[in-house]
């Protein structure tokens, strides 16, 4: 009984939790709602997230807008070609002592991914040696600098942008660097109603910084809670089933996915699937996991873990269709139940 | 403003005073068991309807072929269908018995509760997991089914499927009232059917030909294969082949017993038998007798002879004595041995048949007032065909009288014996009974012993009249070519048979002829036993026969002058032509008009082409017929 209520209402508190950060972020940036969504979900789940926009849709400033509302350290790397990977980690540098006595030593300078909330900013600018200096700290929330291993303070999260358009001067992030991201969001242009509303509080007095609403704690009690959501075996089985259809080597996967790609999702694509979908149950107050939460994390979850081939690139096949063909042929529930259900 | 989770952690046992007891997660079990329970036994009997809808299908389907087998009688057992696909159904459906976790998933489907159900009871067989998840997932579980309206969650019974489940059965009443299908007309090869015969008398007596003693060793040899052959023919016929086939082979064996008859006028015994035949010829009152001789029918010249020997005066028997005598000689004289031996017994034969003929018609005489009826009708008989069949048959009726005569009765014909034997005294004794034999008969007839022995005489004349071995061997060749000739003819004439035939008889194999439905009934001619499906439905043929046919048409007169030919063979419809329609058959000796001296002697002659000029051939197709018949 104990457990029961204390879990009840852990639950209603992330989910008030959710809606506070929701409403300190809404002072800020206007709509994409379902960006901000999926972002929480990425911070909750304790994966990072990689946004995709044109330039100027404020995926910047929603970063910056979600940092000031977290009481956490928050840096922010802007990549460029010349970027080098000891400007991300940092580095030793000879220090002469002070006062003429000849002597040196190295000091540690450490460098901005030593903070806790990281906008990675156009990191498709970098070269590919910069950006895989994010790999360790992003898997292993741990750097290396000069043989020393340095941990990273935890909450630890990468919020990292890209622009899908200046393709020129740019370097695509690596198969192995995509994955390591449990979300690709993708930023929509805003409706008429919101740039109106982006209009009137750009052009107007500065607008002031939203209040720190959730602290490290917070932030770890939501990840913490966010485990125990339950999740039952068919819906594991669900997660896995679409996963494995992604794979065209598989006999069950649907003809679309034969034909447009090269390699499907694998582990982490499951492991996405319902960490996210735990982190959308619990914002929605339920203590276990639903068909529809993975229904409706599989597309930011597998959009980017999908390599096409040549056909599906070449036949102009997007991952979106294909995760969204996915969604609609793997089934759910067993044939016979799923029958029964629609008989009625 | 900082929301304070940890806050919110610490006092949560505050919040938890506040808290109303929930259920226990017992309820939410209980209540799962009790739509379970709903659930499957809906599932059940859906499943058990469908092996129903299909089953009646199936029934029904069968049924269908049932009706184009023409099997009426199965057609509504095939609703036995139906009954195993429901079984099958129900088998089925506790095979796939939905687990917990299928009604559960059912459950959510049906309620909308995101799979809430299914957590709850995919956690109660978890170990290790939260209990703080799942004690709130059950309650929640539990809520959802104490919430859930029973008839929105209930699986339906019926679906579209068991729309099949009137329409079988509809089509199963359909299939079964509705009148079978007419049969399929099957032609078969002309003769081709199968053909059973379990007695055919003429082939018996070509059997016995085997067993014919003959004097010459190769006719014994030739007889006997044709015995031989006769007898694997019957066995053959017993077991059933084909009609063409039987009419073959009977065909065949005609044609050698007829090869058989024709041999003593072979070439070698030809001219003999021309210079007997002209001898015999001369006497008028041998023409008759020639005529027969000259036809190689030998049967025919021994009646005439028997006839002769009961007629004829004594100088008149004298005189064919002389010319039978001569006639061997001739024949003889011709290197004809076999005519001339046959010539020289029928000289004996008329002595004999004479004296036996005298003899009888002198004790019967005898009898006077005191003849019986049938003996006096025997007698008339006797005296009009004078053969040794009326002899005999007349010697039997002697003997019966003489058996049933009363002492007075026989006193009287001894009498009248001794009275005859004076009357002899004065006469020749010529060829009748002597005047010992009378006074032998006399006495005879005074004591028992002697009636009895003259009764035995009696019948031994009935029974062993004298006889030509020549004659015998022909009667029965004759015999046995005449009724092969018969059964071959009857074979053809019979007709497809229904099953049940041949228990005496020919009958032929089960023929599918068309019919308003049933087995085929009785056909023409045949004495089918079979009673089968056959009421109300006849095979062709039958009365009971319900052809759609119009029998109402008229075959119109022919207009002509009348009939210009005439044909005086015997037709046989059925069997095929012997050595032409089936190869098999050798030709019959004498049929063949254009080789020479093969026809019949005395009265048309191959050689006398010109004769085609003296027929009743018409004028215009003289000259081709006779072109034809040349030699």
């Amino acid at each position: 009984m104990t457990n029961l209520a204390s879990f009840e209402v852990r639950l209603a508190q992330a989910s008030q939790a959710s809606q506070l950060l929701r409403g300190a972020i809404a002072t800020v940036v206007v709509g994409q709602d379902a960006v901000v969504d999926q972002v929480l979900w990425g911070i909750i789940a304790g994966g990072h997230v990689l946004l995709e926009g044109a330039p100027g849709l404020g995926k910047t400033l929603l970063v910056r807008t979600l940092a000031s509302a977290l009481d956490l350290v928050f840096s922010r790397i802007q990549f460029t070609p010349d970027l080098m990977p000891s400007d991300v980690t940092g580095t030793t540098v000879l220090i002469m002592d002070a006062g003429g006595s000849g002597g040196r030593h190295f000091s540690l300078h450490k460098g901005p991914i030593f903070g806790q909330v990281i906008l990675a900013d156009e990191i498709n600018r970098a070269t590919p040696k910069t950006q895989s200096a994010l790999l360790e700290a992003m898997q292993e929330h741990a750097v290396t600098i000069a043989g020393e291993r340095h941990r990273l303070q935890e909450p630890f999260f990468v919020l990292a942008t890209e622009n899908p358009i200046e393709m020129e001067g740019t370097y695509p992030l690596p198969e192995a660097q995509l994955d390591r991201f449990l979300l690709k969001v993708m930023v929509p242009m805003p409706t008429e109603d919101e740039l109106t509303q982006i209009l009137v509080r750009t052009t107007g007095h500065e607008v002031a910084p939203p209040a720190k609403v959730l602290g490290q704690d917070d932030v770890l009690a939501l990840r913490s809670l966010c485990r125990d959501i339950a999740v039952a075996e068919p819906v594991l089985r669900y997660a896995a089933r679409m996963v494995a259809a992604s794979d065209p080597s598989s006999s069950f996967a649907p003809e679309k996915v034969k034909q447009a790609v090269r390699f499907g999702a694998g582990v982490r694509g499951a492991q996405s699937l319902i960490l996210s979908s735990k982190a959308v149950a619990m914002l929605e107050g339920r203590a276990h996991v639903a068909f529809a939460d993975v229904q409706r994390v599989a597309l930011p979850c597998l959009r980017h873990r999908i390599i096409r081939s040549f056909e599906g690139e070449a036949d102009g096949v997007t991952t979106d269709e294909i995760v969204q063909e996915l969604i609609r042929s793997v089934p759910s529930r067993p044939e016979s139940v799923d029958q029964a259900v629609r008989r009625g | 403003m900082r929301v304070g989770l940890l806050h919110v952690r610490r006092s949560a046992t505050d919040t938890l005073m506040r808290t109303e007891p929930r259920a226990e997660p017992n309820r939410f079990y209980g209540l799962f068991e009790k739509w379970a329970r709903r659930v499957r036994a809906r599932m059940t009997i859906h499943r058990a309807l469908t092996g129903l809808a299909i089953g009646l299908v199936v029934g029904a389907l069968l049924a269908v072929g049932a009706w184009r087998l023409r099997q009426g009688a199965v057609r509504p057992y095939m609703a036995a269908a139906g009954v195993v696909g429901l079984m099958l159904g129900a088998g089925w459906a506790l095979r796939r018995r939905w687990s917990d976790v299928e009604v559960a998933l059912y459950l959510d489907g049906r309620l909308a509760s995101k799979e809430t159900i299914t957590t709850a009871i995919a956690l109660r067989d978890e170990e290790g997991e939260d209990d703080a998840a799942r004690a709130v997932v059950v309650t929640k579980a539990a809520e959802v089914l104490a919430a859930g309206n029973p008839k929105r969650a209930r699986p339906a019974v019926l679906s579209a499927v068991h729309l099949l489940i009137p329409v079988g059965v509809g089509a199963l009443v359909w299939v079964s009232i509705t009148e079978l299908p007419l049969a399929p007309v099957t032609a078969i090869e002309p003769g081709a059917d199968i053909v059973r015969v379990a007695e055919i008398e003429a082939l018996e007596k070509a059997v016995e030909l085997g067993r014919l003693e003959t004097p010459d060793p190769e006719q014994r040899e030739r007889l006997k294969k044709i015995g031989e052959d006769a007898r694997k023919l019957k066995e053959q016929l017993e077991k059933g082949m084909e009609r063409r086939e039987a009419q073959s082979e009977m065909a065949r064996l005609r044609d050698e017993i007829a090869a058989e008859r024709a041999r003593m006028s072979g070439s070698e015994q030809r001219a003999g038998l021309e210079a007997a035949h002209g001898r015999l010829a001369q006497e008028k009152m041998l023409k008759e007798a020639a005529k027969a001789l000259g036809d190689r029918d030998l049967t025919r010249f021994d009646e005439e002879m028997q006839k002769l020997a009961n007629q004829l005066e004594k100088q008149d028997r004298e005189l064919a004595k002389k010319a039978l005598e001569e006639a061997a000689e001739e024949a003889r004289k011709n290197n004809a041995k076999d005519v001339a031996k046959m010539l020289e017994e029928q000289k004996r034969l008329l002595e004999e048949r004479a004296k036996r003929d005298e003899a009888l018609r002198q004790f019967a005489d005898a009898f006077g007032d005191d003849m019986p009826p049938q003996m006096k009708e025997q007698l008339d008989e006797f005296r009009e065909q004078g053969t040794d069949e009326s002899a005999g048959r007349l010697a039997e009726r002697m003997a019966d009288a003489l058996k049933n005569m009363t002492p007075e009765e026989r006193k009287r014909l001894a009498e009248r014996l001794k009275e005859q034997m004076n009357k002899q005294d004065g006469e020749s004794p010529g060829e009748s009974m002597t005047k010992e034999q009378l006074e032998e008969l006399a006495d005879r007839l005074e004591t028992p012993e002697g009636q009895r022995a003259l009764e035995e005489m009696l019948r031994k004349m009935a029974n062993e009249p004298p006889h030509s071995d020549e004659a015998e061997r022909d009667r029965a060749l004759g015999d046995a070519e005449k009724g092969l000739g018969e059964a071959e003819r009857e074979l053809g004439q019979q007709g497809p048979q229904g099953p049940g035939q041949g228990q005496k008889g020919l009958g032929t194999a089960p023929v599918p002829v068309p019919n308003s439905g049933g087995t085929p009934g009785a056909s023409p001619g045949g004495n089918s036993t079979d009673k089968g499906n056959s009421k109300d439905m006849g095979g062709t043929g039958s009365h009971h026969d319900k052809g759609r046919g119009d029998h109402k048409g008229s075959t119109p007169e022919i207009e002509g002058d009348g009939f210009r030919a005439r044909a005086g063979g015997k037709l046989n419809p059925g069997a095929p032509m012997p050595g032409v329609v089936t190869g098999r058959g050798k030709g019959r000796a004498g049929e063949s008009a254009n080789v020479r001296g093969l026809d019949g002697i005395g009265e048309a002659s191959t050689g006398e082409v010109g004769g085609v000029e003296r027929s009743e051939i018409p004028e215009e197709y003289r000259e081709q017929v006779g072109r034809y018949f040349s030699p």
